[in-house]
């Protein structure tokens, strides 16, 4: 960072160094070292003392070193011709018997960050995989990950992936660790450090002498293993039964999700498994610390999704404190709202409505959409006190209360006649563009039975030209014209100026096209305008879709303790999908050209069929393994679901057929050889909601005719269609490649 | 996993960075500071902050922020586990997690920032295996460190890691032998107008503070062990004893550590030690309002309540207030409307009262609600579960130790409603 002065100061500390009585002087000298430091971490920019620090660090003074070495890791990547000077040092330092400098050296070295240190630290790494000393071991199996992270392209050694691999087995539990960490770093593009069956049960075995990070680690990493038996997976569940309990709620998290995960086929346990975590979660979301509290509460939400009635009893844990920061009440209303049923609706209203006269009016207006939430199965009791708030005439309360109102009469019909009573003299106290629209929706629509709607309607056309929020005004076109319908005699002379407005005066384009655009309607007659605008006044049945059915555990179950319970589902996919165009940006790889060592299916098609798998809704699983007996008696049972003939053009590649497969996630079970005539290939895939397909391909005596049969365990048409798109557009990819 | 760290104060100085992987620029705490300044009050800035590169996820502390950048996703609750731990850190080393204390022992902040975490992967947490590696700051170590030149840190590696126990060291040697555990409790509670209980909860630990030679087994009993709902254990208790015979039995590590966390839950079990009796009232007509509350002890089991403190946010449109204690001191900021009365002990023969007039703004239409009241408190040598150790037993060792027990119980998060 630029900083004025910063100069001097370098200029001085630089003077500083080189005197002789300094450096004669360890106290003195690393003193000034200490400075140096000390204005590096406030981010001032030290790097112009760089040469002077590469001499201090030959020395036995420990500390000094550590300061030194804290230095250079810094600015080495601005100086790597300096740095380099320093590497001798370094190496000089990773044989020294005490392992605390061996340790400090080699870890210095790895974090030097800078093109050509690779070839000096391959060396001391090797040896210190093999040190005696833990220590050692535990900062040279990370620096195999920092090593490969100088040189991502680079390719994996395979020799040192082995030793890594080899390293598991250490006694010492933070090494174990550690070399998880690097190989999946080291691994990344090959989908991580492989878990099989004698790994997953050694790390199992472990897990009890692992400190808490480790723990939450391993839990992450075992939940790709998948157990072979019934017998084995309820083994594993029995061994990780105490860790539910553990005192870190990252664990106990951690545990969870691996519980859920493995428990996947038994829905039973799961449910048992979120029963015994209650009590640790609860406990979490009234810890001491308050980002704790906030991530247990989103898991809480997550969890209720499934399981509406679980945390009901404990409905009162959930009440706001004052003192409690905002995110914090945020949640815990919302958590209320979907906790509610018929024993504690009169408590929980009782405090949302404490909560709608709060300071913040965030928090209150919070509280208000919340109580709106709850009145669609508790209308009546929730119409109350929302009107009973009106009667506040405050600003932020009623714009609120309005748009509650609006969302309810939609859903819930049969309230429409007390809110018609609560609207009159709710205008005056209405200012933003929100309320505005809901207000003037509520008296276009329901005008008929509010006597006093065109006169407020008319207070807003009178206004109309100091409006500020063209959606209001858009909002006043319409519901004036439906009142008119309604109640002509009133609305006519009003609805006339407005027009008029719209289309002479109005400077924004789209509330003068819509101006416009009834003003021909008008024209054309009255029977006209009515069909078009009078659409039904509400539909009850969108309330079925508002409380959706209780999602299925598995649903979720694979975002249990990341980061998605925090954003939710949709908002995440929004992050997440900005942050991956973000990053891909620059290093996008040009279009890969098919060359034989290249990927068989080019970039952009993959994420093609992802993507067109996603939009179908039908996600297949990865891994999923079927045995060729069980295939073949399953094909004979089944009917052939549909059948389809599919433009191809030349030999068959068998393997490239596999691959391009595999990458959708379509097993292949058997294929017969290149060449041969008829040629066949027989398919399996399964989606999320465990449906399999089965499908057959023909080549049959007409090489330009692809026979395509598909199979489908249960009759489900979409899926079908979307599992057919998929397998279409993979066989039209690999048709063009091999053509 | 983690790849950054930024320490921030509250007037939005980033006073110190630690990078594990590559350098982050301090620019990436903009998005922070713009959640900061959409929050209004610091406080409330959200834990996790999404960026277009990256993830931020910070813990509030002591008045500092805490902001860790990550770039993978990570399970939330790791990383703010790791921070408080870090924060915890601190505090042990320096006494205290403040801005001063860190920035007068910057280089210790960056050893230990270096020993707890390599590649952004946390490594040595465990306070007592960290102390032996770099040595706390004390004032005598200084005072002899500037004049003999040697450092704080240990020459030699923590022999932890050597013993079959990851959370003993092997060797442990006292000559007087003790073993203390303090019973926490806090209580948790709102209490609503009438006086009667909306939610109470008590929240307990056990902290163990063990000087012991050797490698002692030892087992804790309760006289009420049915009390505990939820307990959480520190991983050196075995577990399965605990499921079928309701004792702690476990080696312990060495010094000061969390035994136990638990929680009692069911609301006729918790005791409300104290009641407030309250009348505010505020006029519409003349702009004044009367402000007047009492303090006396309920269910205290007898014994004496102190420390006692009342916090009140007062309504924003509250000028001033003048009022008199019949004991204590009490102070109002006119800026943040707090109403702080530092009261002290509670005596029954003459209860506590604050009692006196407010002034509002006028013009201003009346508040709507009545502020809530946070009360701090301590009652010294009970918990207010009941819960009581019966007795500790030693075995594997041949010596006698010295044992003791303390209780407290304080105000959690409690608040009554007026």
């Amino acid at each position: 960072m630029p900083y004025l002065g910063s100069e001097d100061v370098v200029k001085e500390l630089k003077k500083a160094m080189c005197n002789p009585h300094i450096q004669a002087d360890r106290l003195r000298y690393r003193n000034v070292i200490q400075r140096v430091i000390r204005h590096m971490t406030q981010g001032l920019d030290m790097s112009g003392v760089f040469m002077e620090m590469v001499k201090a660090s030959a020395t036995i003074d420990i500390v000094q070193k550590k300061l030194v070495y804290l230095y250079m890791c810094t600015y080495a990547p601005l100086k790597p011709d300096l740095a380099l000077l320093a590497i001798n040092t370094l190496c000089k330092d990773c044989s020294d018997p005490n392992p605390m400098v061996r340790g400090l050296a080699l870890r210095s070295m790895c974090s030097l960050r800078m093109p050509g240190v690779q070839e000096y630290i391959q060396q001391p790494i090797l040896n210190g995989l093999r040190d005696k000393a833990s220590y050692v071991r535990r900062v040279a199996v990370l620096g195999c990950a920092k090593m490969h992270n100088l040189h991502e392209d680079s390719e994996v050694d395979g020799t040192l992936v082995n030793e890594l691999y080899s390293l598991l087995r250490d006694q010492d539990p933070i090494v174990v660790v550690n070399c998880l960490r690097s190989l999946e770093e080291i691994l990344k593009h090959e989908g991580g450090v492989v878990i099989n069956k004698p790994i997953a049960h050694h790390l199992l075995n472990r897990m009890s002498k692992l400190d808490q990070w480790g723990q939450g680690e391993v839990l992450n990493f075992l939940l790709r293993y998948q157990p072979r038996s019934e017998e084995e997976l309820f083994d594993i569940l029995n061994l990780l039964d105490g860790f539910l309990k553990s005192s870190s709620a990252g664990v106990v998290m951690g545990a969870t999700k691996l519980f859920l995960a493995l428990a996947k086929n038994f829905p039973h346990v799961q449910k048992d498994v979120l029963v015994r975590v209650k009590g640790p979660l609860l406990a979490a979301c009234s810890s001491e610390s308050r980002e704790l509290c906030f991530a247990a509460l989103c898991h809480v939400r997550q969890i209720l999704h499934s399981l509406p009635g679980h945390f009901s009893r404990h409905y009162r844990k959930f009440f706001c404190c004052y003192s409690e920061p905002h995110y914090i009440k945020l949640q815990k209303v919302e958590v209320l709202c979907e906790l509610v049923n018929d024993e504690n609706v009169q408590q929980v209203l009782e405090e949302l409505r404490g909560y709608c006269t709060d300071v913040s009016a965030d928090f209150a207006q919070a509280a208000i959409f919340a109580i709106g939430g709850i009145a669609r199965t508790y209308t009546e009791q929730c119409v109350q006190i929302l009107t009973e708030l009106l009667g506040l005439r405050q600003e932020h309360v009623t714009t609120a209360v309005v748009q509650t109102f609006r969302d309810l009469v939609w859903l819930c019909p049969q309230c429409a006649e007390a809110v018609c009573q609560a609207l009159p003299g709710c205008a005056e106290n209405i200012q933003d563009s929100e309320g505005k629209q809901a207000l003037i929706w509520l008296l276009g629509v329901h005008g008929e039975r509010i006597p006093n709607a065109p006169y407020v309607l008319e207070d807003f056309v009178e206004n109309v030209k100091s409006e500020t929020f063209p959606a209001v005004k858009m909002e006043l076109l319409t519901a004036l014209l439906r009142l008119f319908l309604s109640r002509p005699a009133e609305c006519q002379d009003v609805l006339g100026r407005l027009v008029y407005y719209c289309i002479e005066e109005e400077k924004d384009m789209a509330v003068r096209d819509r101006g416009l655009f009834y003003y021909r309607l008008l024209l054309t007659g009255i029977d006209e305008v009515k069909q078009i605008l009078c659409s039904p006044k509400s539909d009850p049945s969108l309330g079925l879709l508002e409380d959706q059915a209780e999602k299925p555990v598995n649903s979720w179950a694979s975002d249990f303790n990341t980061l998605v319970p925090v954003y939710g589902k949709v908002r995440w996919a929004t992050i997440s999908n900005l942050q991956r165009a973000e990053r891909r940006g620059p290093e996008l790889p040009a279009p890969a050209s098919f060359a034989t060592s290249e990927p068989l299916i080019p970039e952009e098609n993959k994420e093609q069929i992802q993507e067109l798998s996603d939009a179908g809704a039908l996600t297949l699983v990865p891994n999923h393994q079927i045995t060729a007996e069980y295939f073949e008696k399953t094909w004979l049972r089944l009917k052939v679901a549909h059948q389809q003939v599919l433009p191809w053009q030349g030999a068959v590649h068998p393997d490239t057929l596999q691959v391009a497969l595999q990458v959708v996630n379509i097993q292949t079970i058997a294929m017969s050889r290149a060449g041969a005539r008829p040629w066949k290939a027989y398919l399996s895939a399964q989606d999320d909601s465990d449906c399999l397909f089965l499908a057959e391909l023909l080549l049959g005596p007409d090489p330009s005719e692809m026979q395509v049969s598909v199979k489908q365990q249960e009759a489900r048409t979409e899926a079908l269609s979307s599992f057919i798109s998929v397998l279409e557009t993979v066989l039209g990819t690999i048709g063009d490649i091999t053509s | 996993m983690i790849h950054s760290l930024f320490l921030i104060n509250c007037s939005g100085d980033i006073f110190l960075e630690k990078h594990w992987k590559s350098v982050v620029s301090q620019s990436v705490c903009d998005y922070f500071f713009e959640a900061q300044e959409k929050a209004a009050d610091i406080e409330n800035v959200p834990p996790v902050i999404s960026t277009p590169h990256h993830y931020l996820i910070s813990i509030y502390r002591d008045k500092l922020f805490f902001v860790s950048v990550i770039q993978t996703e990570v399970p939330p609750l790791f990383v703010i586990e790791f921070l408080h731990r870090v924060a915890d850190t601190f505090q042990d080393y320096f006494g205290e997690c403040s801005e001063a204390a860190i920035k007068d022992n910057v280089v210790i902040v960056y050893e230990l920032l270096e020993e707890m975490l390599d590649n952004g992967f946390p490594l040595a947490t465990e306070s007592n295996i960290l102390k032996e590696l770099i040595k706390p700051p004390t004032i005598l170590r200084s005072v002899v460190n500037s004049i003999t030149g040697s450092s704080n840190v240990g020459d030699t590696l923590p022999t932890g890691q050597l013993s079959n126990i990851p959370w003993r060291r092997a060797g442990v040697k006292y000559t007087n032998n003790e073993a203390y555990f303090d019973v926490i409790e806090e209580i948790d509670a709102i209490i609503d107008k009438s006086g009667s209980t909306v939610f109470a909860e008590i929240q307990g630990v056990i902290d163990a503070c063990i000087k012991l030679s050797g490698m002692p087994d030892l087992s804790l009993s309760f006289m009420n062990p049915r009390l505990l709902d939820d307990v959480s254990f520190h991983p050196c208790i075995r577990f399965k004893r605990w499921e079928s015979e309701r004792v702690l039995s476990f080696i312990p590590p060495d010094g000061n550590f969390r035994l136990i966390s638990y929680r009692v839950s069911s609301q006729n079990l918790v005791a409300i030690p104290v009641y407030v009796k309250h009348s505010i009232s505020f006029k519409e007509s003349s702009s004044c309002g009367r402000f007047d509350i009492t303090i006396g002890p309920k269910q205290n089991m007898g014994k004496t309540i102190e420390g006692i403190t009342v916090t009140v946010h007062m309504p924003k449109v509250l000028l001033n207030m003048n009022l008199t204690p019949t004991q204590g001191t009490y102070t109002f900021d006119p800026v943040t409307k707090v109403l702080t009365w530092d009261v002290g002990k509670i005596t029954p023969q003459k209860l506590p009262s604050l009692k006196g007039l407010v002034n509002l703004q006028s013009g201003a239409p009346k508040p709507e609600e009545n502020p809530s009241l946070n009360i701090q408190f301590k009652i010294q040598q009970l918990a207010i579960s009941g819960l009581k150790v019966n007795r500790l037993d030693m075995y594997g060792e041949k010596y006698k130790p010295f044992k003791g027990v303390k209780y407290v119980t304080k105000a959690g998060k409690f608040q009554v409603r007026t």
